[in-house]
């Protein structure tokens, strides 16, 4: 086990709605804003908003993060965008 | 017994943590169903499907039309340990 996956659900939280850099396996690295991290994979899910509006959603696999470096945190417009990506539509 | 509930205390938190962190991974598991998915897998190997399901614990993902090297599969299953990372649009 990676100190990643070892890490508690509360200190998971503590990266959510802040935007980041993840340096994964073979020197993959990606930046984006995190979403959540999987309690059960330690998957952890990043947006990255495109300049076409559309949004662009990757995963770096809980087995894959070698190491994850903390940004900047996200204004109140950017984490309401978050807050909404994946949730059903209100009637 | 202050301590034990304290410690209870601690255990409620991070029990509801991990519900509101799995319950947002699961939902970004649905809205990818049906949309073409690139996975980045070891070796440096990169190849895009159609999402299908996962499995509960996340080790495996079923695609469809998976484009390889070889030629198009109809049908897969791609171990989750297999691959880095995997993005897709919304």
């Amino acid at each position: 086990m990676t100190a990643w996956q070892k890490k508690t659900p509360l200190e998971w939280l503590t990266y959510v709605n802040k935007e980041v850099g993840v340096l994964a396996a073979e020197k993959h690295k990606y930046q984006g804003w995190v979403l959540t991290v999987d309690p059960v994979s330690a998957n952890i899910l990043l947006a990255h908003p495109l300049e076409n509006g559309k949004m662009s959603i990757s995963a770096v696999l809980g087995h894959a993060v070698q190491d994850v470096e903390i940004l900047t945190e996200a204004d109140d417009e950017m984490k309401e965008k978050l807050a909404h990506l994946f949730m059903p539509e209100e009637m | 017994f202050s301590k034990v509930t304290a410690n209870a205390a601690e255990l409620e938190r991070e029990q509801q943590g991990r519900v509101a962190l799995r319950e947002r991974y699961l939902r970004s598991l649905l809205a990818m169903v049906g949309r073409p998915v690139s996975f980045t897998m070891y070796e440096k190997v990169s190849v895009t499907a159609l999402f299908g399901a996962s499995d509960i614990d996340v080790l495996n993902f079923q695609v469809s039309e998976l484009q390889t090297p070889l030629g198009v599969q109809k049908e897969a299953v791609l171990r989750c340990s297999d691959i880095v990372a995997y993005s897709f649009e919304l």
